[in-house]
């Protein structure tokens, strides 16, 4: 399983035909095909290429909603 | 734009812009649903789909109440809708409700209806905890279309075989809650 940098995982922003991933408990999805997620962005608040495990305490969902996306890395420290 | 009502949001701490993003997101949900809802109820058919027909009906007339409720304070605060309805649709805070591909029995459709649903009670209940306090107009808003939004995924829930709702259906008018910003 490849393995992501915080500073590796900015590049996957979703924009301009970029894959959008993001980061949870130290697994990385790809959000690309979510329609939640076009353009890396998220209801305003979030962006791809980031770590979301600390916004998603106050997220109105759990990590459920992200299971549902396949899972192609993991986050190691710098 | 109402222009001290935007300035007290702002002195809030609260972060109108995004605030106002997040009313727009919810806008195109509740139209762009009530599109997608009138696929959906013409195809609740036969004996199964007939007993869900009327509920899906008034579900879809509420959530058109919300669109028609949230733009108002939209543009108080300063928004405006995207001219282009394809954006509009696009920027929806919620998946576009499709028809499912094959529908073999009324449960298919009903799963569409919860899962829409369950993203409009997220999305408001959201709103309302950034609002809570501090704008006290779009919090009763959020919190007035929340009521009906849970309304509507506890109907739509127990047709799916999870349990009693503890919910009737409406008698008599659309949005008991909603309809207080319709007048």
């Amino acid at each position: 399983m490849k393995r992501f940098t915080c500073a590796e995982l900015r590049y996957y922003d979703g924009k301009e035909g970029r894959p959008a991933y993001v980061a949870f408990g130290g697994k990385v999805y790809d959000l690309s095909s979510s329609f939640l997620w076009r353009g890396g962005r998220h209801q305003a608040l979030h962006s791809a290429g980031e770590s979301l495990t600390e916004a998603l305490r106050e997220a109105p969902h759990g990590a459920e909603l992200l299971e549902r996306f396949p899972v192609v890395g993991e986050l190691v420290e710098e | 734009m109402a222009r001290v009502a935007r300035e007290m949001v702002e002195k809030t701490g609260i972060n109108v812009d995004q605030l106002v993003e997040l009313l727009v997101k919810n806008a195109a949900a509740e139209l762009t649903t009530y599109y997608y809802y009138t696929i959906l109820r013409c195809n609740l058919i036969g004996l199964d789909g007939e007993t869900i027909k009327e509920i899906a009906e008034v579900a879809r007339i509420e959530d058109r109440n919300h669109f028609e409720a949230l733009v108002p304070r939209i543009y108080e605060l300063g928004g405006s809708l995207p001219k282009d309805m394809k954006a509009f649709h696009d920027i929806s805070g919620c998946p576009p409700a499709y028809l499912p591909a094959k529908i073999e029995t009324v449960e298919d459709i009903l799963k569409v209806l919860v899962e829409a649903e369950r993203c409009a009670v997220r999305q408001y209940t959201y709103i309302c905890n950034l609002t809570a306090g501090k704008d006290h107009r779009t919090y009763d808003l959020a919190l007035s279309i929340l009521h009906e939004e849970i309304e509507h995924e506890s109907w739509f829930s127990e047709f799916l075989g999870e349990g009693p709702s503890g919910h009737f259906m409406r008698r008599g008018e659309t949005s008991p809650f909603v309809s207080k910003f319709l007048k």
